[in-house]
């Protein structure tokens, strides 16, 4: 029995897809998060800092759990959807990008916080003082100078993406070709005994990491020749 | 151009919160006015110097007072008025470098020219570059720039545009003694040339004399002297002030005993030690502080005493090497009293002084320091 094509292919597109569109939503709003933790005070910071690092520890099928009572048909969330769009967001691949988006956040945020945190603070008051607003200095000077911090919390966040399972399993289910990911489908090829689709699979998702340990050490030393 | 400047900024202890009425951890009570001219802020590490910058430059928000530059007001409690940082046209070159890393000279420098159009831009920056005579660093990055080459960016960076007020922060504290001369010799002229108020922090008291017009010494947050090099080093108001004019010889147990009238000079009894200082507007009886700077106190060869003329014995203690210069302690063997001289070396040499020997000193009249 060989792996129809299809079978290979479509794990591996739809993973990226969500992937790629989570790793998006997180960058934009993982640094901006990471810039109000590391620049601000507020009353509840604190908080909002453990619930977005919360899903780093929280075992992913009770992440999942707590997705599917905000999302699901009586869910908050997933009333609003519903009353907006008529349909659920439940077993579709936008909400595989939901979890991948929850479980991947604190990576980015807790990386890109600790990299704008380590930036130099008189430099921020040297740019306002030259005439510069807060959110021009952002973009000028703090982002760039924390750049490797938000790239290596970009690359961890787009493997955790890629890689995740149970949340994404108990958010959009396993439904072939609409949102079997390439995690899911190793899982039910393996029980199914397809063990030729699973070897592929697994093969490029160890390549994938490879890579990705291979990209952060390299923008980790390429900063540290650089100082 | 005038700037007037009267806060009021605390700072709690760590872990306190205000309401709690907790114990006050320092106080920064500062109030002074100046014109077009250069000002050393001068006090050791922990005075206020750097937090009264802050509040100028309004990266820190005061308690209470009022900043005014010229007509502009930065500050002022009474009418709720705080001028966002970008709105105070002022000039700040940091302690440590602030260039930013990832531009080069010329990014660094046109950063507060944003609203200039490009050919003026273009002019400023050419002229800055002159002006510090850094025309051939233009494409360099910071880490390509020596501590010296770093601040003379920051300078140009900071008087590109044009700000009524310039805010130096111990610039050179980190630079070699050469470099830092130069400097500070430059800053001495642009201050002349461009005719622009400028205040200068230092714990430095050689900067001091090279800098200021005027002199602000701080001290726990307040000021305790403001006034010309000559005030603050021949009459320092108080302890603060003459010790860090490095008036070593100091003395706070001495008492009026007289005054005489031919000499203009007011007798002293500091212990048993009878010494005459300039003429002072006080009653026998009062209690008096004084001290001798290290400069001003000569040797004499071998002789009698003579307290009249503060010709005093002593024995040499120790005479130690400072290059040009040596430092001789002296015990006034009669009096139970210590001080230390700073004499060129080639007059030591020729007295031939060694440790253990008797000699004279006199402590000139004129030069005997009183508050």
């Amino acid at each position: 029995m060989t792996p129809m094509l299809d079978q290979i292919w479509f794990p591996i597109s739809i993973t990226f897809r969500i992937a790629a569109i989570s790793s998006f939503l997180v960058l934009c709003s993982g640094v901006f998060l990471a810039y109000i933790f590391a620049r601000r005070d507020f009353r509840g910071k604190e908080l909002a800092e453990l619930l977005i690092t919360l899903p780093l520890i929280l075992p992913p099928t009770v992440i999942g759990y707590f997705l599917v009572i905000l999302l699901g048909k009586n869910g908050f969330i997933g009333q609003l959807i519903y009353s907006i769009t008529g349909t659920g967001i439940m077993f579709t691949w936008q909400a595989g990008v939901i979890a991948a988006y929850t479980v991947s956040l604190p990576l980015m945020v807790r990386t890109a916080q600790a990299a704008i945190e380590a930036v130099d603070k008189e430099l921020e008051y040297a740019a306002y003082i030259l005439g510069k607003s807060e959110i021009e200095t952002a973009f000028l000077i703090t982002l760039p100078l924390a750049k490797r911090g938000i790239l290596a919390g970009l690359v961890l966040s787009f493997a955790r993406a890629v890689g995740e399972f149970g949340a994404t399993l108990m958010l959009s289910g396993n439904i072939p070709g609409k949102t079997n990911t390439m995690s899911i489908s190793i899982y039910s090829a393996f029980q199914a005994g397809n063990n030729e689709l699973a070897n592929v699979l697994v093969l490029v998702l160890t390549l994938m990491s490879l890579i990705s340990i291979a990209l952060t050490g390299k923008i980790a030393s390429r900063g540290k020749s650089k100082v | 151009m005038s700037i007037k400047v009267n806060i009021r900024k605390c700072y709690h202890e760590a872990g306190s919160s205000k309401k709690s009425g907790a114990k006050k951890a320092f106080m920064l009570n500062v109030s002074f006015e100046m014109e077009n001219e250069l000002i050393v802020l001068f006090g050791p590490s922990g005075s206020g110097k750097t937090t009264l910058f802050k509040c100028i430059s309004g990266i820190t928000e005061p308690d209470d007072g009022n900043i005014t530059v010229d007509s502009k007001v930065y500050y002022d409690k009474k009418i709720k008025t705080n001028l966002p940082i970008q709105k105070r046209n002022l000039g700040y070159v940091f302690q440590s470098s602030t260039l930013f890393p990832h531009m080069d000279v010329r990014k660094n420098i046109e950063c507060g020219l944003k609203n200039w159009n490009k050919e003026s831009r273009e002019k400023r920056l050419m002229e800055m570059l002159s002006l510090l005579h850094i025309e051939e660093l233009e494409k360099r990055h910071p880490s390509q720039l020596s501590g010296g080459q770093k601040q003379r960016v920051a300078l140009a960076r900071a008087l590109a545009p044009e700000p009524e007020l310039l805010l130096l922060d111990e610039p050179f504290s980190a630079l070699d003694k050469e470099i830092k001369t130069e400097l500070i010799e430059k800053i001495k002229n642009l201050q002349h040339e461009l005719k622009i108020p400028l205040l200068f922090i230092t714990h430095n008291l050689e900067e001091v004399f090279m800098l200021a017009d005027r002199v602000l010494v701080l001290h726990g947050g307040k000021v305790q002297q403001f006034g010309t090099l000559d005030e603050i080093f021949y009459h320092p108001k108080n302890l603060h002030v003459a010790k860090l004019i490095g008036l070593s010889n100091l003395f706070d147990d001495a008492r009026v005993v007289g005054h005489d009238e031919i000499s203009r000079s007011t007798i002293l009894m500091s212990g048993d030690m009878k010494i005459r200082v300039p003429s002072l507007k006080l009653n026998p009886g009062d209690m008096v502080s004084w001290g001798v700077h290290p400069e001003n106190i000569t040797f004499l060869p071998p002789g009698h005493e003579d307290q009249d003329k503060n010709i005093y014995m002593a024995h040499v203690v120790s005479i130690i090497n400072k290059g040009p210069k040596k430092k001789i302690t002296v015990n006034l063997a009669r009096h139970h009293k210590t001080l230390t001289a700073e004499v060129p070396a080639q007059f030591v040499d020729s007295l031939k002084l060694n440790a253990g020997d008797s000699c004279l000193v006199k402590l000139e009249i004129s030069k005997i320091v009183t508050f």
